[in-house]
């Protein structure tokens, strides 16, 4: 995202000196009209190297080195003796040729679609309702986020799970005493869909903060006398939402919708400490199937090539937001 | 203009996010300088005392001038990944302690020196014989056993003695009309289960089906293959299920650490659990009212008078082959190993030594830990092959096998069928 918008800041000037070379050229015999010429031209390069180094040696380094391991078998076997065995494509072969990775993958995207989609809706309800609370109020429900946004997610993942554990949790008990049927000894863990709905809630439940948060903070740079215009011209509630909120916010809905679907889709623990991938293997998504293909079982050269495919989609679903990031950009 | 302060926000959550995000920190590496010589040793935390480390180091370096122990105390908590780093790097400790399940894992990748000559030298007449093959691979030891420790049932001596029960069962059938005895004397207490045993508690599951001259897994040829629907495991599964529906009322979908089953078990409700001493300790932490209300006795077999063999868990000892200091990485272990240091070890961490004959003289006649010893004379360990921590790791068949079958969602036979095929998958994809 900063990038981006470094980069196209920035772009405009680059692209200038770059249209100019051609005409520099001819001029190249003299010396005095190339020296002032040439330093605009590197001063804007000059400018962005600290950033570019940065990123190649945090980002493009070792996701070099991922895409290099995912070519090798690495097992602990190769690593201790440090050997370096290419099978070309064979790990992503492995990968493809295994039933279970497709019904993971399916999984995995319409896990994430639910995670992100329920946190989008409910932040959005918490927003507007931040925006219209008293101060008193919004403080109490701001702290309140605060406190489930900072709640370590392996803290946060216990405390659910005694929740709504089977024999001892609150949750059986307050449903069974509120005269919705007998849940004593209700198992929550008994399939794969109750399964994953706890643990969507868990996750989103640690999502909604950030979230919510962020859009209040949208709203509050929403001028008061915009509102006043929408309802003289006759809105309600929801033609305000549409035709006013939704469109000054695009930008925050589209970073914080694409930073949700970054981060359920390779959500990790909370998935893993709920029931370590059961029942049966129904509640294991793609990070949870490289770990145990690649890390548990010490072949790292195919917990390489899982992560690949899984960069690989990200990037795909990312390309979408890149694209209207651009084409916003020179709107402006 | 309001756009462009909205954007702005957005890049600000976007740093603060990047921000966020981090990762663990590096390895502290102490190494040798100077004309004298450094050996590294690692050992697990809660493994050794450390009054005991102290002692032994001192001796060794008494004996061995020049040489100084850097006595490194490692956290169970990703040991695996440190292990690994620490084999494939240049500052290879020279003794590393190794979950007796991890040793196979190791010694197949060839980061361990070879001690079969060393053996004899070590006593390993006195070891257990399934800590001997914890440390085995290819039929070599590349380990030698540290220390173990096994499960027995816990039980709350009143209420046995409110319900009649005299001595403790010794054998399954007898286990269960007990526990129905206990049942029956608390049946004004709805809460009461007379044993604690949840659906998943699969490590019973092993030592039933051991019980019963079954497997979890067999090598064919060099395959392995799940062995759970064999007559013999189907006998010992089956055994699990009769011993779970006539005398517990723990949830089919649970472990035994989730919730902690000491934790149930201190709260009064439950006659009888199957546990290991932390967890025997923890319940007496956890509720003082219990102290001197607690006896154990080892799990029983089908055939009267005997045991069940239980899951042997544990350390080993190994040398890696990258350690520079060989010849004084055994000296070591062989001091740690010595009888000395292996009563010490018995008396002061209630654990049962490598020689397991000082266990049996130290903890013997121990009235919680007595029961361990007795058991752990046949105890086994999972099928000794680095593949079988895939099967372990993520969802574990066993455990939905035991979940299926109790919960009435499969037959027996289907089950074990289902859990064993992919015991086989999973063993072959990660080999």
């Amino acid at each position: 995202m900063t990038i981006e918008k470094q980069d196209l800041r920035t772009g405009a000037p680059q692209r200038a000196p770059g249209a100019g070379s051609a005409e520099a050229a001819p001029e190249a015999g003299s010396k005095a009209a190339v020296g002032p010429g040439r330093r605009a031209r590197v001063l804007p390069y000059l400018l962005i190297l600290p950033s570019v180094a940065a990123f190649v040696a945090l980002l493009g380094y070792p996701l070099y080195q991922v895409a290099r391991i995912s070519l090798l078998k690495l097992d602990l076997g190769e690593l201790i003796r440090r050997t370096t065995v290419f099978v070309g494509l064979a790990n992503y072969r492995a990968i493809f040729s295994d039933p279970f990775f497709w019904s993971v993958t399916v999984r995995t995207v319409v896990f994430t679609a639910a995670c992100v989609g329920l946190t989008m809706v409910l932040a959005t309800l918490i927003a507007l309702l931040l925006d219209k609370l008293g101060r008193a109020m919004r403080l109490a429900v701001s702290i309140a986020l605060v406190l489930a946004w900072a709640t370590p997610p392996l803290t946060a993942t216990v405390v659910w799970q005694w929740l709504f554990d089977t024999q001892f949790g609150v949750v059986n008990w307050v449903l069974s005493a509120a005269g919705f049927g007998d849940f004593s000894n209700h198992s929550w863990f008994d399939t794969g869909l109750s399964t994953f709905a706890i643990i969507t809630l868990i996750i989103i439940w640690q999502a909604i903060p950030f979230v919510a948060l962020t859009l209040y903070a949208g709203l509050t740079a929403i001028p008061r006398e915009l509102y006043e215009a929408i309802r003289v011209d006759g809105a309600g509630p929801w033609q305000t939402f549409r035709s006013l909120i939704l469109p000054v916010l695009r930008p925050l809905f589209l970073i914080t919708a694409f930073l949700s679907i970054i981060w359920d889709f390779k959500v990790f623990t909370q998935v893993f400490l709920v029931r370590h991938g059961g029942p049966d293997r129904q509640t294991i998504t793609l990070s949870l199937y490289a770990y145990q293909e690649g890390i548990a079982a010490s072949h790292f050269g195919k917990a390489a090539a899982i992560s690949m495919v899984m960069v690989a989609m990200l990037v795909l679903a990312l390309t979408f937001y890149i694209r209207y990031m651009l084409r916003t950009q020179e709107d402006l | 203009m309001k756009r462009r302060y909205v954007a702005a926000i957005a890049v600000i959550a976007a740093l603060i996010i990047a921000g966020c995000s981090s990762s663990g920190g590096g390895t502290k590496q102490a190494s040798s300088s100077g004309g004298s010589k450094t050996l590294t040793v690692w050992l697990m935390d809660g493994s050794a005392p450390k009054q005991l480390v102290a002692d032994l180091n001192a001796e060794f370096q008494a004996s061995h001038p020049n040489v100084k122990v850097n006595y490194q105390v490692q956290q169970w908590n990703g040991i695996q990944d440190k292990l690994t780093t620490a084999l494939a790097g240049n500052s290879t400790p020279d003794v590393i302690e190794l979950g007796n399940t991890q040793s196979a894992k190791f010694a197949a990748s060839g980061g361990l020196s070879d001690l079969t000559a060393k053996v004899g030298d070590l006593g390993n007449q006195n070891w257990l014989k399934g800590m001997t093959e914890s440390g085995q691979w290819d039929g070599k030891q590349f380990a030698v056993p540290f220390y173990s420790a096994n499960r027995f049932v816990v039980y709350r001596t009143d209420l046995f003695k409110k319900a009649g029960i005299s001595s403790p069962p010794t054998s399954i059938d007898e286990w269960i009309q007990d526990g129905q005895k206990l049942a029956a004397a608390n049946r004004n207490n709805p809460k009461f289960t007379a044993l604690y045993l949840p659906g998943q508690a699969w490590y019973v599951l092993a030592s039933l089906i051991w019980d019963q001259g079954g497997n979890l897994a067999v090598k064919n040829g060099d395959k392995w293959q799940g062995a759970l629907d064999t007559p013999q495991a189907l006998a010992g599964i089956r055994s699990y299920e009769q011993i779970y529906k006539a005398m517990s009322k723990a949830p089919a979908d649970t472990d035994e650490a989730t919730p902690q089953q000491f934790e149930v078990f201190a709260k009064g409700d439950v006659g009888m659990m199957i546990a290991l001493p932390w967890e025997a300790n923890s319940a007496l932490g956890a509720n003082k009212k219990l102290t001197g209300k607690i006896g154990t006795f080892p799990i029983p077999s089908h055939t009267a008078g005997q045991t069940a063999p239980v899951f042997l868990g544990g350390s080993d000892l190994a040398i890696p082959a990258g350690s520079a200091n060989q010849d004084l990485a055994y000296d070591w272990v062989k001091l740690m190993l010595s009888e000395k240091y292996q009563t010490r070890l018995a008396k002061e961490n209630g654990a049962i030594p490598a020689s397991a004959n000082l266990g049996q003289t130290v903890l013997g006649n121990d009235p919680l830990l007595g029961s361990m010893v007795k058991s752990s004379a046949n105890g086994q360990i999972t099928p000794n092959d680095p593949s079988w921590a895939g099967v372990e790791a993520g969802a574990n068949p066993l455990k939905d096998m035991m979940t299926k079958i109790l919960s009435g969602k499969a037959s027996v036979d289907q089950a074990a069928k289902e859990a064993s095929s992919l015991i086989t998958q999973k063993m072959a994809s990660s080999s």
